[in-house]
């Protein structure tokens, strides 16, 4: 059986990758992608603590989160598909119309 | 009784009218003044009998009052005292309603007008009424605000709108006094009472009397003197009745009342306003009586005032401001009247209701003859008239006959004579009796040099308007019957109503205190107040009696000769040139020393500068608050960069720091 702390390790890896690339990548699309990235980590999380633990609560959540995250992304898409119906291009940098 | 269940209808009838003419007025015809005469005449029939059923038993007063809130009621009492004033307020001002139809024929804002003087009469019953102080105060104040709009009914004139202004200002000072005197008793009788009484109304008339000896005993310190705080209340109420009822020396909005139609001048100098300040001081009566030196105050104030507002009404040429400074004067008798209650006690306030009903009856009838003249010929000036009575014979007898009762010509010791002989003499010969037993005679000297002045200023004016030749080209005609048939009315009123009632009216209204309601000994309250009552009048010198009498007519001898015959001629002395002539003439130059000097010089320039005061302090402050925050936010908006990720890298850095310190305080702990 594959210990747990790899799981856990795995998951840091995909949180922390995902967290780079929210900071540093410019694009609307790519942002929802490592968002999604994150909220993947935190499932697999989940159900390594289930699966550990021999209970189903974990994965319970988990589809709970997958749900969120389907709900998320269908949100966020088609506010950056109007984004891009008036600005042609999806740039969070110039999106700054409120800023002062 | 079924008759006393209406009582609550007496004032509720006219303000009910106010509503209906003020909205509907202008639909009916001649301006809905149909619906305030049907109301008026309605409250003074409900009056009348119940002022009848009174007289037959005047110890069973009516007296109904249900919770307003907390200690407040609202209530209905209708003593002799207020009988006696509701039936002469709803009588007059029936009259003036009447009269009023014919004399504001040709005015557009009729409705206004009628909606107006019907509220204006609802709030003085209310105020007539009140069974409680704070339902008086209300009432109070409605009145004050009637008498703006209707003195400045012709708003467009900028005279007008002024003496509007000047009436409402001039009595505020007066009404803020009566408030702080309410606010005083207020809180004594909370004091006094330890909290708000279940089940009782603290600031009941009758609840307020039963604890005048208490009140009494309280005493305060004003600088250095010991004062009683009963003294100090009586004293503040009475400087709401100097502002209300025109005194010394807040008398200077009256004279300029005028400038609103004759008729509203004639509500407001006999029935509706002037006489609220002298019902005041009888209402709460047993307070004064109680109170050391507030009487003499009183009768001091009052006595200067008929004096003071006398010698300006000789040397007047406007017919109105004649009658206006006869009013000031007359309200000086009627509070000498109630002064001289530290010489006899109750009896006080059955001569000065007595002059006060009097007054009403032929001062309105003056007020509305000058009206009629007016109407007819155009001016107020005397110097333009002359010769009225060829053409408005009803009016000039009339006239002639409220002159009479002003003067108050009559025989003494019969009871032949004019109304105001009856209540004026017994005034005066009361203020002689004060003389005598205290010793202070000054009011008794003003009183009889006013009855002289009164007597030379009313001929003067009678003789100007009336005789001789027209010294102008005016028409003029006889008024219509709705405008005479009131004169003859109230002429019939002013010549026989003080003879016919003389004896009967002042011990009718001595019962006021003593009756299911309250039930005071007088004679124990006087001594609380340290006033010594006569107790056996002694007959006063035939003398005394015939001076009153005497004064009035040489008074008419001095104007026959002087405006009949004009057998002097008065050129010089009549003319500016005349230093005292001058001094009379500008009214004591009043209207530079206290408007401009007093109110604008003083007052408005210590606002003024008060206000620059806060604009540099207050704002200042303010200013400096706003200028930090602003300068503040400009600094720190740089923050929002606007850019996602920079508050992720925030969020990011700063969830990494609270790891770090919970990672370190576990460890530490």
């Amino acid at each position: 059986m594959i210990p747990l702390s790899f799981y856990l390790g795995l998951s840091a890896l995909l949180f922390s990758i995902g967290l780079f690339g929210i900071m540093y990548h410019k694009s609307g699309i790519r942002l929802i992608m490592c968002i999604e990235l994150m909220l993947n980590s935190a499932n697999l999380n989940l159900v390594a603590f289930s699966s550990y633990t021999d209970t189903l609560d974990g994965q319970v959540f988990a589809l709970f989160s997958i749900a969120l995250a389907a709900a998320e992304a269908a949100i966020g898409f088609a506010i950056f598909m109007a984004i891009y119906k008036m600005h042609e291009k999806i740039n969070l940098d110039e999106l700054n119309l409120l800023r002062w | 009784m079924a008759l006393e269940n209406l009582a609550f209808l007496i004032p509720v009838l006219p303000a009910l009218a106010f509503v209906i003419t003020f909205f509907f007025g202008k639909k009916m015809p001649s301006g809905g003044a149909i619906i305030p005469i049907l109301s008026i005449a309605a409250s003074f029939i409900i009056s009348l009998l119940i002022t009848l059923g009174l007289l037959a038993n005047p110890e069973e007063v009516v007296s109904q009052s249900i919770p307003w809130f907390a200690m407040l009621n609202l209530g209905v009492l209708i003593d002799p005292l207020a009988a006696v004033m509701l039936t002469m307020v709803s009588f007059v001002s029936l009259l003036i309603h009447i009269y009023a139809v014919g004399y504001m024929a040709h005015d557009p804002a009729k409705p206004r007008y009628f909606a107006e003087t019907s509220l204006f009469t609802a709030a003085m019953l209310a105020l007539i009424l009140s069974d409680n102080i704070i339902q008086l105060f209300v009432s109070w104040e409605l009145v004050g605000l009637c008498s703006y709009l209707l003195i400045g009914f012709w708003f467009e004139k900028p005279s007008a709108a002024a003496a509007a202004k000047k009436a409402f200002l001039t009595t505020r000072v007066g009404d803020v006094m009566f408030l702080t005197g309410i606010i005083v008793l207020t809180t004594d009788l909370l004091k006094l009472a330890g909290g708000i009484p279940e089940g009782g109304y603290l600031l009941r008339f009758n609840e307020i009397f039963s604890y005048i000896p208490q009140l009494s005993a309280l005493e305060a310190n004003l600088f250095g003197l010991k004062v009683s705080h009963l003294t100090i209340i009586t004293l503040l109420f009475f400087g709401g009745a100097v502002g209300k009822s025109g005194q010394f020396p807040l008398h200077v909005w009256l004279p300029d009342a005028m400038e609103g139609p004759t008729t509203v001048s004639a509500l407001i100098h006999a029935a509706t306003m002037v006489t609220a300040g002298v019902y005041l001081v009888a209402r709460t009566f047993p307070m004064f009586l109680a109170a050391p030196d507030s009487l003499l105050v009183v009768a001091y104030v009052g006595g200067f005032t008929a004096l003071f507002a006398a010698t300006m009404g000789i040397v007047m040429n406007d017919i109105k401001r004649v009658l206006a400074f006869s009013t000031i004067s007359q309200l000086g008798y009627m509070m000498l009247g109630l002064g001289v209650g530290a010489a006899i006690g109750m009896e006080a306030v059955g001569i000065s209701l007595f002059h006060l009903v009097n007054h009403a009856f032929f001062k309105a009838l003056l007020f509305l003859c000058a009206g009629s003249v007016i109407h007819a010929v155009g001016t107020h000036d005397m110097r333009e008239l002359g010769g009225v009575a060829k053409v408005m014979p009803i009016t000039a007898i009339t006239m002639t006959a409220a002159a009479l009762a002003l003067a108050g010509i009559g025989i003494p010791g019969t009871s032949i004579g004019t109304s105001g002989f009856f209540s004026k003499d017994a005034i005066i010969e009361s203020a002689y009796l004060f003389g005598e037993h205290s010793g202070n005679w000054l009011p008794y000297g003003f009183s009889i040099a006013a009855a002289l002045l009164t007597s030379v200023y009313i001929f003067r004016l009678i003789f100007m308007t009336f005789t001789g030749k027209p010294r102008s080209n005016y028409g003029g005609h006889e008024s219509p019957a709705s405008m005479t048939v009131p004169l003859a009315i109230l002429a019939v009123f002013a010549l026989v109503f003080g003879g016919l009632t003389q004896t009967g009216f002042m011990q009718f209204l001595e019962e006021t205190f003593s009756n299911n309601f309250v039930n005071l000994d007088l004679g124990r309250l006087a001594v609380l107040g340290g006033y010594e009552l006569v107790q056996s009048a002694s007959a006063e010198p035939t003398f005394i009696l015939w001076l009153p009498i005497l004064v009035a007519l040489i008074g008419f001898g001095i104007s026959f000769v002087l405006y009949y015959l004009k057998a002097v001629d008065l050129g010089v002395l009549a003319s500016e040139k005349n230093p005292i002539y001058k001094l009379l003439y500008r009214r004591y130059y009043q209207h530079e020393i206290f408007t401009e000097f007093f109110s604008i010089g003083i007052v408005y320039g210590v606002v003024a500068f008060l206000a620059q005061l806060v604009d540099v302090l207050i704002d200042s402050i303010v200013e400096s608050i706003s200028i930090v925050t602003v300068a503040a936010g400009e600094a720190l908006k740089r923050l929002q960069t606007g850019v996602v990720q920079t508050y992720a890298a925030v969020v990011v850095a700063g969830v990494s720091l609270l790891i770090i310190l919970i990672k370190l305080i576990t460890e530490v702990l």
